[in-house]
């Protein structure tokens, strides 16, 4: 299955960064003579009220929540190591400090703190703005719960034999950190990147469709899925495939992820 | 005595600190300090006057007021919706209760019974991939897509919380369970033909129980968080609602005043939970 899941996943990152290649027209292009068509040979997707390449506007929005959401969560995570990191190996008031602004970011919903932060930026922004404030927002605020994981684990770690047996024989702290610490923390910083990735493309999706994500015209799953509002989508099944391809993308990263037994 | 009061100092804590960072955003946000009145032609230039003092108050003044009236129930007033911040709230806050709490008590029923049997049937492969290939597929949704096909379907809005809350209660418990029913005293106790009825009531249950009473509170955190675009796209006059709206609008001292309500809700919950544990252990 998760053989499966990498190859859907390779094929998806494929065809949309070599979007430009085979897609006919650009996300913003107007075909005005065909606004709302029906899917047909030239546009397997139909086109949106403003006469857009449906497939187009797809596979360019795939682009974005795939290169970025990563990007989100890369940088998450690296804030969640240096700070879950510090707080666990020095203990102290640094870790007193640390995870209480991590208990205050946990102690709010997490759509709420993203409402809250994006409501205080501007709405009006152009759309690779709006893209950078979206993720890094979702970067920014998803530090507290790997933090954590990263603090409990550092710890652990700290306190084990073979960290003391290293001591003992004279480690240097920066040796310690560098040849043991680090090495063992990679699988479970990994981990929380492959948590992290779909819980920010579903979130990502939720602002857009709440008309707090990506601006316009630029597309994204979020963006692209609006349509389903007020659309028969009996009738208009192909109004679907965005949610289609987001619920495949995710099962998939799923599956990707390291299993834990007792996570959320 | 001592763990209540430490954590009602920490709740107190939590939310102040929470209180504050929204205000200081509210007071750095772009345009904070203008009001769009002053664009009214008709407005004297007194009035401007007046409401440029209002709008210039010093930051520790501001938050001064902001908690005295805290204290006295006088949470502000919301520009978007002309109405005072407290009357808002106290107007949507049944709605929101309502489907919250359905919505967590469906999504509890319906991820334990699917859980139960998944626990205690571990040789029954085929049940067990199904169920969680089913949890994986809602677990691969956004709340708000889940919320349009509940429209669709003409379906209650509180069946999108229970469908957000389910999979990760059935994923949760089926672990939790799975352990539990694998311990030597329930095999023993299995051996010594005690029924299955007893032994979910009296061993496997009591045993998952501390890590079920910790997830209730991470399960009322998810609801909420759930409800602003069930609420939203399901056009359910709440709090979840209230507050999509005040950020589409920038209504940033409404949105302030329901982050922090929100913080004594889940901070609250995370209380109650630790309480229970802590009985329980």
């Amino acid at each position: 299955m998760r053989l499966a899941a990498i190859g859907f996943l390779a094929a998806i990152a494929a065809c949309a960064f070599t979007a430009g290649l085979w897609t006919h027209a650009s996300y913003e292009t107007q075909f005005r003579e065909a606004p709302d068509a029906a899917p047909s040979a030239k546009f397997p997707l139909g086109t949106d009220a403003l006469g857009r390449d449906r497939l187009s506007r797809l596979v360019y929005g795939t682009r974005v929540s795939l290169s970025l959401a990563p990007a989100a969560a890369g940088f998450s995570c690296a804030a969640a190591a240096l700070l879950g990191g510090v707080a666990g190996w020095a203990g102290g008031f640094a870790e007193i400090a640390i995870m209480a602004a991590a208990d205050l970011f946990l102690s709010l919903p997490w759509m709420f703190l993203l409402l809250l932060v994006r409501a205080w930026l501007p709405l009006n922004v152009p759309a690779g703005v709006s893209v950078a404030i979206t993720f890094a927002l979702l970067g920014a605020l998803g530090w507290a719960a790997p933090a954590r994981v990263v603090r409990a684990a550092v710890r652990k770690l700290r306190n084990s034999d073979f960290m003391l047996l290293a001591e003992a024989h004279g480690c240097t702290p920066w040796r310690l950190l560098w040849r043991q610490l680090i090495p063992n923390m990679k699988p479970i910083l990994l981990a929380q990147f492959w948590i992290a990735v779909p819980a920010y493309i579903l979130a990502e999706t939720t602002l857009g469709m709440l008309g707090l994500g990506i601006a316009e015209p630029l597309p994204s799953w979020g963006g692209l899925l609006r349509e389903l509002e007020g659309g028969d989508v009996v009738s208009r099944w192909w109004l679907l495939a965005p949610a289609v391809l987001l619920t495949a993308v995710t099962l998939s990263l799923q599956l990707l992820r390291p299993r834990q037994e007792h996570s959320l | 005595m001592r763990f209540p009061v430490r954590q009602f100092a920490r709740i107190l804590a939590i939310v102040l600190i929470a209180g504050v960072a929204c205000a200081l955003l509210a007071r750095f946000s772009p345009g904070a300090t203008v009001d769009e009145r002053e664009l009214n032609p008709k407005a004297g230039e007194d009035t401007i006057a007046a409401w440029r003092a209002d709008k210039q108050t010093g930051l520790t003044a501001g938050l001064a007021n902001y908690f005295r009236g805290m204290a006295k129930g006088d949470l502000g007033y919301s520009e978007s919706n002309h109405a005072p911040v407290a009357a808002l709230i106290a107007d949507r806050a049944g709605a929101t209760l309502r489907e919250l709490g359905i919505g967590l008590l469906g999504g509890w029923l319906v991820g334990l019974a699917f859980a139960i049997p998944a626990g205690r049937f571990q040789r029954a492969s085929t049940y067990d991939a199904l169920s969680a290939a089913g949890a994986a597929a809602l677990l691969s949704l956004p709340a708000a897509l889940i919320a349009y096909l509940c429209v669709l379907a003409g379906a209650a809005p509180a069946i999108v919380l229970m469908m957000v809350i389910a999979p990760r209660i059935f994923q949760f418990a089926r672990n939790l369970l799975r352990e539990a029913y694998r311990a030597p005293h329930v095999e023993t106790a299995r051996a010594r033909g005690v029924s299955e009825s007893r032994i979910l009531w009296m061993h496997a249950l009591p045993a998952a129980g501390p890590q079920l009473i910790a997830l209730a509170a991470a399960s009322v955190s998810i609801a909420i968080g759930a409800a602003i675009p069930a609420e939203a796209i399901c056009d359910v006059p709440g709090l979840g609602r209230l507050a999509w709206q005040a950020a589409v609008a920038r209504d940033l001292p409404l949105l302030v005043n329901l982050t922090m309500l929100v913080a004594v809700a889940t901070t609250g919950a995370a209380m109650l939970s630790e309480a229970a544990t802590k009985g329980k252990s």
